[in-house]
């Protein structure tokens, strides 16, 4: 068993598979990130956008993912590039909304009391609204990881290489083995993911109070 | 000033003017605008018609940043920064002033000291960690800390238990006798508004109804609402809070002491008086009871013979300690002097019917 394990692991290479994978996926999600936390900040900059941009990122999120990935061949291709933009299209949302959601909950009397101390709104945002607004961001980027994860393996199939490579190999050659090791192996990775962000979302909130019970 | 909020008025012309040291106590029920009216003074929200002047100066005419760094605001809901330390929440204004490491430690630090809370024991804590009643005392040191003249306070103990709430004023009474500032203090409870205010502003439906201190109120209250509110029919609660000449039956004749007997039962009589002052020399005055009079009218000549001799009570001693006299000294009644001149009659009887 183990023996064939390893056999599977070195003749598909997947040490290399995993680094790749792994790599696509940081670039992926630090983008969504900053994409998400841009557009989020902007929405609750101007609210009146907030309807037709949660509207569009809906409607994008209602897509399904191997549709997209289809659609954007015309536009990038095969491979990374276009699997990148489906990740960032789909992690935007959950990103942007908690993003939003968590400046505009921030409780009504903490931003009396920081107005009436005589800050600036700059500096209720900066140094207020934001910070505790991280646990709820955070619970959005755990949700973007899930989805990321899903359509990096995805997109291995077009071409992306990453992890998704050796499981189409297994299904082109119909080789159960390859299949099962990739595919555990892939679960296993974003199960773990997952746990990590679950625990730097726990540790935020623990460190900045969860946003929907600030103060008592 | 005036504010409206859409169709409600909730400030309708009010005039107000807080004098330099005092605390002045905004009363009233929910919507009469006495936090609105608090909101104003630091322009947390403008006036629609008015102004506000601090020292003369016209608050329209301050930067709000800086108008509001100067004036000290704590709200019932605290209102700490659940993510900063206790020390993050006290120095931040001096943070953002460019204070060093050492200057904001101290000040902390005092401050922590001043409000009851051993500083090394809370600095680096978060507000969470702290009960109800502590984090309102850092409240109150944050809204200390740049040490502003003016301090703001919206029912700061409105959501704690009586025992505390009750506790927490003891020590606030004597915080500000230390900090020597100008406080308004908006507040529903006029307990509160009695043990804490300089002077009470009673405020219903977006006006000042009648302001005073607190024994204008309960002696002379505007109209039925203000005696209601204040209890001026229940003097009785507040006799720790009266004097002898709250109290005392005004002195309106004095009778010489050489007047004869029948002239001065016709005196008392037509002025429906059981007491009267006797002067028997220039600066020396007995009293003189109608029931003794009508007793030894026939033994007596002069109403000198049948005078008592006086107790006499200063006007500004408290009611409670001269009856504590009184009592003590076995007397039923007191001559209250004003700079060597009687001024009234303090008589125990008269006392228990205005009382209750």
């Amino acid at each position: 068993m183990i023996d064939e394990i390893t056999a599977v692991w070195i003749t598909y290479h997947l040490t290399e598979r995993t680094i790749e994978h792994l790599w696509i996926f940081s670039i992926a999600l630090i983008a969504a990130i900053a994409a998400g936390v841009a557009i989020g900040l902007f929405i609750y900059r101007r609210r009146r956008y907030a309807s037709p941009v949660f509207s569009t990122l809906n409607a994008v999120e209602t897509f399904p993912d191997i549709a997209l990935l289809v659609l954007l061949i015309p536009l990038a291709g095969i491979g990374t590039v276009p699997t990148i933009i489906a990740c960032v299209l789909y992690s935007i949302l959950p990103i942007a909304r908690n993003t939003y959601t968590g400046l505009i909950s921030v409780s009504p009397e903490l931003l009396e009391v920081g107005r009436a101390m005589g800050l600036s709104e700059r500096f209720i945002l900066l140094k207020i609204r934001f910070p505790l607004a991280f646990p709820m961001i955070a619970g959005g980027i755990r949700i973007a990881i899930v989805f990321t994860m899903g359509i990096v393996t995805l997109g291995g199939i077009f071409g992306a290489g990453g992890l998704g490579a050796p499981l189409q190999t297994g299904i082109n050659l119909i080789r159960p083995d390859i299949i099962f090791v990739a595919g555990i192996w892939v679960g296993i990775l974003a199960v773990i993911l997952d746990g990590i962000a679950g625990g730097i979302e726990a540790s935020l909130k623990r460190r900045f109070g969860s946003w929907r019970a600030i103060s008592c | 000033m005036r504010k409206r909020f859409g169709e409600t008025v909730a400030v309708d012309g009010i005039s107000l003017d807080i004098r330099g040291g005092e605390l002045l106590i905004l009363i009233g029920g929910s919507g009469s605008g006495k936090t609105t009216t608090l909101r104003m003074i630091n322009r947390l929200i403008d006036p629609d018609e008015g102004s506000i002047a601090i020292n003369g100066i016209d608050t329209q005419t301050i930067d709000g940043i800086v108008l509001r760094k100067n004036i000290g605001y704590v709200i019932q809901q605290i209102g700490l920064f659940p993510h900063m330390t206790i020390r993050e929440n006290i120095g931040l204004l001096p943070t953002i002033e460019g204070w060093s490491r050492e200057e904001i430690e101290s000040r902390v630090a005092a401050l922590l000291t001043l409000v009851h809370l051993p500083p090394d024991q809370f600095m680096d804590r978060y507000p969470k960690e702290l009960s109800g009643g502590q984090q309102q005392r850092v409240g109150l040191a944050r809204a200390l800390v740049m040490n502003p003249p003016l301090l703001l306070m919206d029912e700061p103990f409105g959501a704690l238990d009586p025992l505390l709430r009750r506790q927490l004023q003891d020590e606030f009474i004597g915080i500000k006798e230390d900090i020597g500032k100008t406080i308004v203090f908006v507040t529903h409870d006029i307990n509160e508004a009695f043990r804490l205010g300089d002077r009470i502003a009673i405020m219903h439906e977006g006006r000042i109804v009648q302001i005073g201190t607190p024994r204008d109120l309960i002696l002379n209250p505007a109209d039925a609402m203000v005696s209601d509110l204040v209890g001026s029919d229940r003097l009785f609660e507040h006799i720790a809070s009266l004097t002898v000449s709250d109290m005392m039956v005004p002195a309106s004749s004095i009778i010489s002491g050489d007047l004869p007997v029948q002239s001065a039962i016709e005196v008392m009589i037509q002025s429906r008086s059981t007491v009267a002052v006797v002067r028997e020399r220039a600066a020396s005055f007995s009293v003189l009871l109608l029931s003794t009079l009508l007793q030894r009218r026939d033994e007596v000549k002069t109403v000198l013979e049948a005078t008592d001799p006086p107790f006499f009570l200063s006007m500004d001693v408290s009611l409670l300690s001269a009856l504590e006299e009184m009592k003590a000294a076995s007397v039923s009644l007191g001559l209250v002097m004003d700079d060597g001149e009687p001024a009234g009659l303090l008589l125990p009887d008269d006392l228990i019917s205005r009382l209750v």
